[in-house]
Parts: structure tokens; sequence; C-alpha cells
């Protein structure tokens, strides 16, 4: 088997990790913070991370004064001897040896890699990974094990186990240009090749359903484009569904009398409200329910004054709250009345296995945004709801709703800790799973999410962060965090992330797979050809 | 196997022992391996051993210890002149070698430690042949017996010329060398100026011929290497 050695270990603590002395002839240059490495003890391999690098000598005067000229036999000798480095190894998992043949199907009879509980004696040796461990850990791709990426150094996939992925909420962070949306279409696009879940995704910046240009100028495919009817384009722009070559689906309209309390707190910031708001839309609930934000839309001043006699309510403020709301109605998606039928049918065909994407088009400010999302998923979220209760009663498997993925964009807007409480958002990511709804939210500044919301994800995928606080917020609950900050830091800026958590068996930096024809393929994209219309048109509203 | 004597035991002890050198004046290199062979009947196990011995030093003295030799040059006689001159020196002067053991080879396995008996008074000390010193040297491990101090010449200076010798007898073999400054490095790893004297004298490029402008002309990466 090829396998390179690396070095010895010489020190360690289960708590604080292994040292292992390099060998002479391996210099630290060929080591990477955050590299996966395997160190070979008697009973157990221990796949490990590298966590820190250090330079030492034996005798520290040889530091104090470094002979000065040493011809290169000298230097030679010296490196790796009296000169020598050692690097800090975290185990993260290990896998009892059985004999020579580490053939998986025996692996996996014995349950695969373990949580470390022990750490190896001195001198075990540490070595690279070679693909064999690579496959061990991540497992062999295909169905749910969806390639991700390539280790740095290697062409092998690393797997994400989709299954595991959609069990739990997700987040996707990053400095901007790190390619975010970009992984998101990835994972997105496994779980719909995959079958895991179904996906709602609300697409602030049209990224997600049709080509769009990347910042490096290539053109890449939208998931529309690769998965043909599967994908459902929903939109509030109308303009947006007379594009050619660029259909939509069904363009959404937002009825007054489906805006709640909640959502209209959640806008605070962006409606310029103050705080008496809140106390104010109460009272308006109380008299007109359903019917509180049209009714206060359309009062004249002298019915407004009217009402505050009435009511209690304090004249100036109800007057700005009517000010700051007439906003609203100036979307053009925004109607006076609307059933919620449209978003019924959305859930009813998220449940036959489509995957809906959002697209906000022109609406494209955060305000837009947050009140149609919120809206939206309250609405899914009930409905699954419903159709969860049901299922515990009848527990019919044809019952059991299909685990829903949504996606949503600048997820501090809706679960930064102001807010989190009461905004679905923040509801789906702490009840976790329960009602089969997971949340992937993509954020640039994980440091201003909920610090109780970020804890429940289960799976982070980060690429480069570099604000300290920021890479705090991505390590929340995250065991050992201290060998992951480096190698968060030190990531490149472009394809290279560091995945942790649920989805796979241990923290891991990867170069992530080209988004490209080949991709595309291996997604079995098909390109719409007339005699298919047929089948979309019974596919998006069923066999009637 | 053809071996040169070239001297003989006359005080033994575990550690080592010195011989009296057959050449006025000539005695072994000082670092290289000298050989005792012990026919089956003398070695403690019943085949024939062969001891193993590094050269840390040589001295020419007179025969009579408590007198010190005199002058004998003239204007005109001197140097191997001399010799001719006083053909009496050849009996009355001694050249003597101490030699520390360092292993033994018994039933054709190379040990690299002491025998446990020293070799017996008034053998046979010898040249060791190449392929020998070769397979002698073909683990480290004695280097660190060198280190011993031998009361005569400094160990480090002792260990050196050894390194030096070898590598000149194995055909300048600088995988031979990389590894045996290696193994030094570590013996010395607490005492770095003892590690540089060491290695300054048995870098390959310390030996060349420096050119004008102070540099060696080391032809590593290329060149020499075997």
């Amino acid at each position: 088997m090829n396998r390179k050695r690396l070095g010895a270990v010489i020190d360690g603590t289960y708590n604080g990790g292994l040292t292992v002395r390099l060998d002479s002839g391996t210099t630290t240059e060929q080591l990477r913070i955050g590299d996966f490495v395997v160190v070979e003890g008697q009973r157990n391999l221990y796949f490990s991370l590298i966590s820190d690098i250090h330079l030492k000598a034996t005798d520290p005067r040889l530091l104090t004064g470094p002979p000065r000229d040493a011809s290169p036999f000298i230097a030679q000798t010296l490196a790796g001897t009296s000169i020598y480095a050692t690097v800090e190894v975290r185990p993260m998992l290990m896998l009892e040896k059985a004999g020579e043949s580490r053939d998986l199907l025996a692996q996996e009879k014995r349950g695969g890699p373990q949580p470390v509980r022990t750490i190896p004696m001195h001198f075990a040796e540490l070595r690279e990974a070679n693909e064999l461990d690579f496959a061990t850990v991540f497992g062999k791709e295909g169905k749910l094990n969806f390639a991700m990426g390539m280790p740095l150094t290697m062409d092998i996939p690393i797997c994400l186990s989709l299954d595991r992925f959609v069990e739990r909420s997700n987040g996707i962070f990053g400095q901007s240009g790190t390619g975010k949306s970009f992984l998101a279409r990835l994972i997105i696009s496994g779980v719909i090749k995959s079958k895991a879940a179904v996906n709602l995704i609300f697409d602030m910046h049209d990224e997600y359903s049709f080509d769009k240009q990347t910042e490096d100028g290539h053109w890449v495919k939208g998931l529309r484009q690769i998965f043909g009817s599967k994908v459902l384009i929903y939109s509030l722009d109308e303009k947006m569904g007379r594009r050619t070559g660029r259909n939509v689906d069904v363009t959404l309209k937002i009825g007054l009398n489906q805006m709640e309390e909640a959502d209209i707190v959640l806008l605070s910031e962006e409606l310029n409200l103050r705080k008496t708001a809140e106390a104010t839309i109460g009272l308006l609930r109380d008299a007109f329910r359903g019917q509180w934000l049209l009714k206060l839309l359309e009062m004249t001043p002298e019915e407004l004054e009217a009402f505050c006699r009435g009511s209690g309510a304090h004249p100036a403020s109800m007057a700005s709250l009517q000010r700051n709301l007439k906003r609203l109605r100036r979307k053009d998606y925004i109607v006076n009345e609307a059933s919620f039928s449209a978003l019924d049918d959305m859930v009813e065909a998220l449940d036959r296995g489509k995957h809906v994407i959002l697209q906000f088009g022109r609406h494209n400010t955060v305000l837009d945004y947050v009140l149609v999302s919120n809206l939206v998923t309250r609405r899914v979220r009930q409905r699954y709801e419903d159709k969860m209760r049901r299922y515990e009663e009848t527990q019919a498997v044809a019952d059991q709703p299909r685990p829903l993925m949504i996606t949503i964009e600048e997820a501090h807007k809706f679960l930064n800790p102001a807010v989190a409480r009461q905004t679905t958002f923040g509801t789906i990511a702490r009840e976790m799973r329960k009602y089969n709804v997971t949340l992937m939210v993509i954020d640039q500044r994980p440091s201003s999410i909920d610090p109780e919301v970020m804890s429940q994800l289960g799976t982070r995928v980060s690429g480069k962060l570099t604000e300290e606080r920021d890479i705090d917020a991505v390590l929340t609950g995250v065991s050992r965090r201290s060998a992951l900050r480096g190698a968060l830091a030190s990531l490149d800026t472009r394809q290279q992330i560091l995945i942790m958590g649920h989805a796979v068996p241990m923290p891991i930096v990867m170069r992530t797979r080209q988004y490209d024809e080949a991709f595309y393929r291996a997604m079995g994209a098909r390109f719409v050809t007339p005699q298919d219309a047929e089948k979309d048109i019974r596919d998006l509203f069923g066999d009637q | 196997m053809k071996t040169t004597r070239i001297g003989e035991i006359i005080e033994t002890m575990s550690t080592g022992f010195v011989a009296q050198s057959f050449k006025l004046n000539r005695p072994p290199p000082l670092g290289s391996l000298v050989l005792v062979r012990l026919p089956a009947e003398t070695a403690e196990s019943s085949a024939s051993m062969d001891l193993y011995a590094v050269v840390t030093y040589g001295r020419t003295v007179g025969l009579d210890p408590s007198r010190r030799a005199v002058r004998r040059s003239t204007d005109t006689v001197f140097d191997q002149a001399i010799y001719q001159e006083h053909p009496e020196l050849n009996r009355t002067l001694r050249t003597e070698f101490g030699a520390m053991l360092v292993g033994f080879a018994a039933d054709g396995l190379v040990q690299q430690h002491l025998p446990s008996q020293p070799p017996p008074l008034h053998f046979s000390v010898q040249e060791t042949p190449i392929e020998e010193v070769r397979r002698f040297t073909h683990r480290l491990h004695y280097l660190r017996l060198l280190l011993m101090d031998s009361g005569e010449v400094s160990p480090l200076q002792v260990l050196a010329a050894n390194v030096r010798q070898v590598y000149h007898q194995r055909g300048h073999d600088r995988v031979w060398l990389d590894a045996a400054a290696r193994e030094i490095a570590t013996l010395l790893k607490n005492d770095h100026q003892a590690l540089l004297t060491v290695l300054y004298a048995i870098d390959p490029a310390e030996s060349r011929p420096r050119l004008e402008d102070g540099r060696t002309t080391h032809l590593l990466g290329g060149g020499e290497q075997i």
C-alpha cells in the first residue's frame, strides 16, 4: 500500500492531542494546518487533523547562535536531528485494525470508524492519509453519499452523507466571494439528485434557477436547467416570466390579509417602526382580526382618530405606523386580498417531490426578502405540522411528509438574537427535524446569528473566515475547536472549504467539486425537448 | 582471507588494548578499524571470533619509559637522515597505538557492543580488509561506543577520524556519510558545539580546495553522490 511515513508520536494527552516529531525527511512545508493524517497505533488507526506546527531544537544554545558558515552538508545533517519540527495532531476518529486487509465490507460490519476514546502509545507512526483512508472515513460515492469535493492534494472524492445532512438544519458560511451560493447550488443539486429531501429555496438574487455568470466570467447552469421539471420556479416579479427561455411556473402574490403581527415586527428595522408598533398592532388585531392591515391602511385620518379614542391607542404612533406600512402597499406583488391556495399548492408540489425556487426578481430588497420568506415559510411549516399530525395518527408510510430543506440567504436577518425567537425560521432551527423541515442558512456574518441557533446547526460548511468573532460563531458547539480554528483561517478564498458536523464523520478541509459540464452530466442533466412537455404538465398539475 | 599484521597486543582490557606497531613511527591511522582474530579454541564461543577496534591514539617513545629521548639532529643530519645515522634507534624506540573495542563478529553475525573477554595479550593486530570494514560499518551503533572517554585523544576527534576513514574506505559512500552524520547529530543532540566540532571535521566539502573568493567547491546535489 502506498503510504508515506511522516513522523512518530512522542507526546500527547487525550484532551490536548498528540505531539508528533517529524522524520528528518519530512519538512514542515509538506504539511498544512487541517490536513487529514493517520496515526497508526498498535491496535487502532487514528484519523486525525493537524492542528499546529512547531519548530524545535534539541540544544537551545544552537538557536541563540545558529552556525553561519554551515555547509549544505552540515545544514542537511542538523535538519531533522538537532533542529526539528513537531506537529500537533488531533485524533478525531479511530478504527480497530483488522489484520492487514482493511476491506471496506469487513469494516462496515464492525460499524466503521468510532469516536476517539484513547490515544496511541509513544512512537506510533504518523503517515499521510491514502485513498483507502479517505474511503474508510468518508465512504464511497453513490446514492446518498454525495461527492462534495476532493482532498487538497489528492483526486479522490470526499463524500457528504446527504440523508444525515437533511436530518438537521445546516449552515453555509464564508466571507463574501468565497462561493457560498455556488456551494449551496452544489449541495442542493446533490439533494435533488439523491432525493434525500425536497427543497424550497428563497432566491434573493436570482442565482439558482437559470444561467448565471460567475465572478470569473463564465456561465454556469441553474438548477432548472439541470433538473428540468423537477424544479418549479415561483416568482414575485411578473416581468421575470416573460423572458425567453426562463419560464416561471407561478407568479406569486401576497395578500395584506396574510400578514401577521410577527411579520411586521420582523421588519421593524426596514420599515423604521417605533418600539410602540407592536402594541399598536395588537390593538388593531383585536379590533379587526385578519383584516387589520387592510383596515389600517384604508383608514382616513378621522377614522384613525376615532379608533384611537375607542381603543386607547396613541394617535401619533398610530399615524406613524400607518405611514410606514403604506410602503408595503406600493409593492407590485402585494394585493389587498389573496388566498393561501397558491402557497398550499406549493406545499402539495413539494409533497409530490418537486423542488421550488422562489425568485424575487426586481423585488430584491431586504424588506421583500424578509417579509415574503417569513410569510411563506410560516404557511409551509403550518402545513407540515398538519401533515405530521396526520402521519402520527395514521402511521401510514404514504402520509409521511417528505423531508423539506429550506434555503435562506442573509440568514442573520431572520436569525439574529433579537428576532430569532419570533421568526418561523428561528423556530425551525431550534426544533430541528420534529416536523421534517430543516433549514440551510447561508450567511457571511455567522457572528450575527443567534448563538442558540448556531449551536443547533447539524452540518456547517465554511469557506474562508478571518474575523475572529465569525470563526468563533461557526465553531459554536463544535468539540475540539482549537484544531479547526487555524484551518478555517488558512483556507484559500476560492474553492476551499471546511466541512464539519453531522453529515461528515470528522471535520475535513477540501477543494470543492467543479460546477461544470461533467457535474451537470453526473447530476443527470437533460435538456428539455417537446416530448417532455406533456410529462412536465403532468408533473406540474398531477394526474387529472 | 589475506590480512596484514600490523602490531602485537601489549596491554589489554575489556574496553580496548594497546599494541606495539611493527613499523616505527607508522601506527595505523587514527580512527581506522583494526582487527584481532581469535581462533576457535581461544574464543569465548566454540567458533572463531573477530574483534574489531578503532585506533584511538598512536605514539612513539623510548623503550625505557624513565628515559626521555634526546636531540639527535645536527646542521647536516636531520629528519629521516637521523635514522640512517643511528640505526640503533630502530631497536631503542617503539611505536605503540591504543584501540577501543567496538564490536565483534561471531558465527557470521556482527555485534556492535563489547565482547565478554578482552583479546589475549600478545595476539596480532591486523588491518581490517575493506569488505569487512563495509560489513562492520553497515550499522552505526558502534559510533556511540566511540564517545566513551578513551583518555588520550578527544573522543570527538576519534569519532570524526573514524568517520573520515570509513567514508574513504567505503569509496566515498555519500549515503553512508549522511547516515553517520545523522547518527552523530542524534548522539550529540544536547551539545551542539561538540556536534559542530565533529561535523566540521567530517564535512566532505571542508577537505576540498577553497576557491579564491573563499567558497568551497563542494558539489552537493550532483557531482560526487554515490
